[in-house]
């Protein structure tokens, strides 16, 4: 009723300010009747009908083109484009494509080796093209190459089933799930080469995997079961026995989940594995990185011990079994990470055989001078280099010491003592510049000590364990 | 002795497989109600009741989100993957559709629970202005020329397929059954609408909040719930002669339950709707109850209409769909904007 008399009282007025011109220039107008007066009032009142309505057919249109727009976003695949890689994937997630990459240039100094040839240079460590992705929403995929050493080399290729982050099922080739620091991404590390333990322990392997994370991730666990291979090898496609290999790891973050700041990046657990051969094979026996028979090698990736008699040939036969406790302890800048690992297995050589127990241990402390947050999964810097802005980047100290000592009765039956050490210990320390989450700048120096060996021979291990081995290190490193 | 070491860690990583999804299950669950327009105070009410109940007989937290909008546009959007454990949408065909086309659940889905899986029913009734200055009494006003009527569009809400087929319907019974004449009763009420909002809540807004039109044609409980929350007698209730008797069923969506694991939890949710706390859940919030004890006790707030089925005098929905709705139908030709 209000809002119907302030109408008349308005139209009035207008009405009257009308009446008064057209009185003056018209002295003989007939003044508005009330009648026409409503007739104004209900003009007035269907125009604002009507614009209302063109308002409100204005809103409806524009809800059903947002909510048009709306749905052709949802529906448009995404493309991302940032520091975790290139990708594109369907607009509900089910499908999806991601490509990723790792390259590392080396150089390696060696100091005071006696003019040991070809071991100074630079390397191309790593070139490594990563694609993964998912279809239909719970399969996962991952296909690393390497173009890295002198041949190409397939390092993973897997498909994963997604039921749960707490229950997946893997296939294909990829880390078998034993060494702390080998199952630590390459682009991660914070020294260009993984500690001894990781000697003692398998690479990749082919086979099928149980794991998940439950709890959110408070507990991380892994079993399968793989074609097996020796220590630190990456499996060829093969298998080279009938037996399969079983592993596992029981890994626990029990703070991941609580507000206790200081304990959340406790973890500690344990990886093992365990085989038996069913005919000898030199296939099971360690890698040859660095020489020329099946043996162990130092952080500049020269052999230190290797199975060479003076005479006859060693093969692996029987039982192969490892164990290796481990832990890390990161808390802000700081970060800890240890690890003990035990390499047993029965090797024979002709009529002789014994089962030798190698064993190796690591502590590594490094510290993120920028103060950033250390991590198992690297450092993500917070001012990204930028010189023109004065940013530089993350700087990351770090420390090692690690150990690997032979089974005395690997001597001399099957490994000459005077070539091959039987014991290697190595520390090392590094700066590491995190330029941005994709590039970094490794150096680091490294010394290894030996016992044993050393005596006369041209090639490695003899020649590798007559001095101490002093490297200095560099990696430019491009990882996204 | 190193052996029995890694022995004993397999079997704790077995258990650990084994026991993780045991103690998952004592987790809060989560569940979805993709639901229609008009439902967004009912099920804020209904699911407050269920946590309650089911925290108690259970002993589990459930937590449940709400996810509303035009009935039609509702179900497509499940279709295209929004995943509703439960659907409570504002009419069956609606929930046909993901039968048939989807196969999200069983095409039986009606038959799971009493009453047509319809715990609770409703009506369609006029919202006039105070005073009804327009003398608006039953449905053959709507189709009096300069009569201004607010309803959404059949294509996108389910409330408006209720609100057209009691139109027709009404015109049907008057006429003897004459379908031509219902057309051109249902054509001349389209040819006073001014708006066509995609949800009943949206057609409330322009008749309520707006101030468009003269009558909204209104699903009983929300006419309530406009006039209640106006101001004091902006709004009147005008009851026609005779209108429909509408069933907004229900179903637990059986392929994104199971996936979820949520099926026990969803099955309860939608049942304890039929329980006297159910019951008197939909009573408070305007909708008409099926148990009797609780009909009883609000029969003041539901006024006696006369009312008929869309099986009666449609064949169902899946007839009434097609013969009125599907592109190309009945609408279609008597209504272009």
């Amino acid at each position: 009723m209000k809002t119907k008399l302030k109408k008349i009282h308005s139209l009035a007025a207008v009405a009257a300010v009308i009446g008064t011109q057209f009185h003056s220039s018209h002295a003989y107008a007939a003044e508005i009747s009330n009648e026409d007066l409503q007739k104004l009032i209900q003009h007035v009142d269907e125009l604002e009908q009507k614009v209302k309505i063109l308002e409100r057919n204005r809103e409806v249109d524009k809800e059903t083109s947002d909510a048009a727009a709306a749905q052709f976003k949802k529906e448009a695949p995404q493309i991302s484009i940032g520091q975790n890689g290139f990708g594109f994937k369907s607009a509900d997630g089910n499908f999806g494509l991601k490509l990723e990459g790792v390259l590392q240039l080396d150089s390696r100094t060696f100091f005071n080796d006696h003019g040991i040839q070809g071991n100074d240079g630079f390397i191309l460590r790593r070139v490594r093209p990563i694609i993964e992705g998912t279809v239909y929403r719970d399969f996962d995929f991952l296909f690393v190459p390497d173009f890295g050493g002198s041949t190409v080399q397939i390092f993973d290729a897997y498909l994963n089933y997604r039921y749960d982050p707490a229950l997946q099922l893997r296939a294909g080739k990829f880390k078998v799930p034993v060494g702390l620091e080998q199952l630590q991404s390459d682009a991660w590390l914070p020294f260009n080469e993984r500690a001894l333990p990781t000697d003692l322990v398998p690479n990749r392997d082919l086979g099928v995997q149980l794991h998940g994370a439950p709890f959110g991730g408070v507990v991380n666990y892994a079993a399968g079961i793989f074609n097996g291979v020796g220590d630190a090898r990456n499996s060829a496609n093969s298998d080279f026995d009938n037996n399969k290999e079983f592993a596992g790891r029981l890994f626990f973050q029990p703070f991941r989940t609580t507000k206790i700041n200081a304990l959340k990046g406790l973890g500690f657990g344990a990886g093992g594995s365990y085989g038996s051969l069913s005919s000898p094979s030199a296939t099971g026996l360690p890698n040859t990185t660095g020489g020329t028979l099946p043996g162990y090698t130092t952080d500049g990736q020269q052999q230190f011990f290797a199975y060479n008699p003076t005479t006859g040939t060693v093969l692996a036969d029987g039982e192969h079994w490892r164990i290796s406790p481990q832990g890390y302890y990161y808390y802000g800048p700081f970060g800890l990470l240890g690890e003990y690992a035990i390499s047993n297995q029965r090797v024979v050589k002709g009529a002789a055989a014994k089962r030798l127990e190698n064993t190796a241990w690591q502590v590594s402390a490094s510290w993120v001078l920028t103060g950033e947050d250390n991590t198992y999964a690297g450092i993500v810097p917070e001012r990204p280099f930028d010189p023109r802005e004065g940013k530089w980047g993350a700087w990351q100290l770090a420390a090692r010491y690690a150990q690997l000592d032979i089974d005395k009765n690997a001597f001399p039956t099957f490994s000459n003592p005077l070539t091959s050490a039987n014991e290697a210990k190595a520390w090392s320390v590094g700066l590491n510049w995190w330029l941005n989450k994709n590039v970094r700048v490794l150096t680091s120096f490294s010394r290894t000590t030996f016992r044993g060996g050393g005596g006369t021979g041209t090639t490695a291990p003899a020649i590798v364990t007559r001095q101490p081995e002093n490297t200095f290190f560099t990696r430019i490193q491009l990882a996204f | 002795m190193k052996k029995t070491l890694i022995i004993l860690a397999l079997a704790e990583m077995a258990t650990v497989m084994v026991l993780a999804p045991a103690v998952q299950a004592e987790k809060a669950v989560t569940l979805l109600n993709v639901s229609y327009d008009p439902t967004r105070e009912l099920y804020q009410d209904y699911n407050a009741a269920f946590a309650k109940h089911w925290k108690e007989t259970a002993g589990q937290t459930v937590v449940i989100k709400q996810s509303h909008g035009g009935s039609g546009k509702q179900a497509r959007a499940v279709i295209d993957g929004l995943d509703a454990d439960v659907v409570t949408l504002a009419l069956a065909y609606d929930i046909d559709v993901l039968a048939e086309k989807a196969h999200l659940l069983p095409a039986d889905w009606q038959k799971r629970l009493p009453d047509n899986s319809a715990p609770y029913t409703s009506t369609i009734v006029f919202l006039v202005r105070k005073g009804n200055p327009k003398g608006i009494k039953d449905w053959d006003d709507l189709a009096k020329p300069g009569i201004a009527v607010v309803t959404p569009n059949p294509k996108t809400s389910g409330g408006a397929r209720w609100n057209y087929l009691a139109a027709y319907g009404y015109e049907l019974k008057r006429t003897g059954g004459n379908d031509a004449k219902a057309r051109e009763f249902l054509k001349a009420i389209f040819k006073n609408v001014p708006v066509l909002d995609t949800g009943a809540r949206g057609a409330t807004t322009t008749f309520s909040q707006r101030g468009i039109g003269d009558v909204l044609i209104a699903w009983e409980n929300e006419a309530i719930l406009a006039k209640q929350e106006s101001k004091e007698g902006e709004f009147e209730i005008v009851v026609p002669s005779v209108s429909i008797l509408a069933e907004p069923p229900v179903a637990v969506v059986d392929k994104f339950a199971k996936r979820h694991g949520t099926e026990a939890v969803a099955k309860a949710y939608l049942e304890y709707l039929y329980s006297p706390e159910g019951q008197e859940v939909a009573a408070r919030n305007h909708y008409r109850p099926r148990l009797e004890a609780v009909a009883k006790k609000h029969a003041d707030e539901f006024p006696q209409i006369k009312l008929f089925t869309v099986d009666e005098v449609f064949g169902g929905w899946q007839k009434a769909q097609a013969a009125h709705f599907a592109d190309g139908g009945s609408f279609d030709q008597i209504y272009q904007k």
